[in-house]
């Protein structure tokens, strides 16, 4: 059993995808929130895939950097959006 | 990569692709929380796969984060005042990225090479962090200092409302 550069672009574009399906399904905006982090999973995966699979003579590290810095930057899109809808209704 | 990490990638991502779909059909916001918090235990098993445990780590902590902020108590609702129908031509436009993606995914040309990097990386990864992308670093600095900011504004003018 082996795992290549496709079967990662595979799994990442079935997190961008299952992420989208998340913020279209949810009728209620702060539920739907929760599709976002798995977007930007899946990039990151993407990106962690293509550096260490598809590199000749770049960083190896870059993809995990990368993956680390989208993974930051939804926390804190999670927390601002979280904040935002505070003023709504209690459920 | 080897059976051992091929494995360990097959069922990470089963565990991150279920744990998404539970998010979406689960109805309590606690029981979304946790399926989000399972789903990044997947995706850092993905990234440990990949060789990539620094980003794991990280990815962990911010799953954990991001389900802990949905299953708060502070959680409010906020109803979308769109139609059924756009959400349902929503939804089926995600079915079509999938598709795309994995067309694209299938009929790409990849280079293949020999990797170099260790299992977690984490001094390369900030030499990375603070030399070569300092500035993207300093951006995604900046987004979290406006998402505090911008939230903590958000929660007072709430309390002040009251």
């Amino acid at each position: 059993m082996s795992a290549g550069l496709v079967s990662v672009l595979f799994v990442a574009a079935g997190l961008v995808a299952v992420g989208a399906f998340i913020s279209a399904w949810k009728k209620d905006l702060t539920a739907a929130l929760a599709g976002l982090p798995l977007m930007f999973a899946g990039a990151g995966v993407a990106f962690a895939g293509a550096s260490r699979f598809a590199t000749p003579g770049g960083p190896p590290a870059f993809g995990q950097e990368v993956a680390a810095l989208v993974a930051v930057a939804a926390l804190a899109l999670v927390a601002l959006a979280v904040g935002i809808a505070g003023r709504g209704t209690s459920r | 990569m080897d059976s051992l990490h091929a494995i360990g990638f097959y069922v990470s991502a089963a565990i991150s692709l279920g744990g998404g779909l539970l998010v979406a059909f689960l109805p309590g916001r606690g029981a979304r929380g946790f399926a989000l918090a399972a789903t990044g235990i997947g995706i850092a098993g993905l990234y440990v796969s990949l060789s990539a445990g620094f980003s794991g780590l990280v990815a962990l902590v911010c799953f954990a984060g991001c389900g802990l902020l949905l299953a708060a108590p502070a959680y409010r609702v906020m109803d979308v005042a769109v139609a059924g129908v756009w959400r349902q031509l929503g939804a089926i436009a995600a079915a079509g990225l999938l598709a795309l993606l994995c067309y694209a995914a299938w009929r790409g040309d990849f280079v293949h090479a020999t990797f170099f990097g260790g299992a977690i990386n984490s001094a390369s990864v900030g030499r990375l962090f603070f030399t070569r992308d300092s500035l993207a670093t300093e951006a995604v600095g900046a987004l979290i200092l406006v998402a505090l900011v911008g939230a903590t504004a958000a929660w007072r003018l709430r309390d002040r409302g009251r």
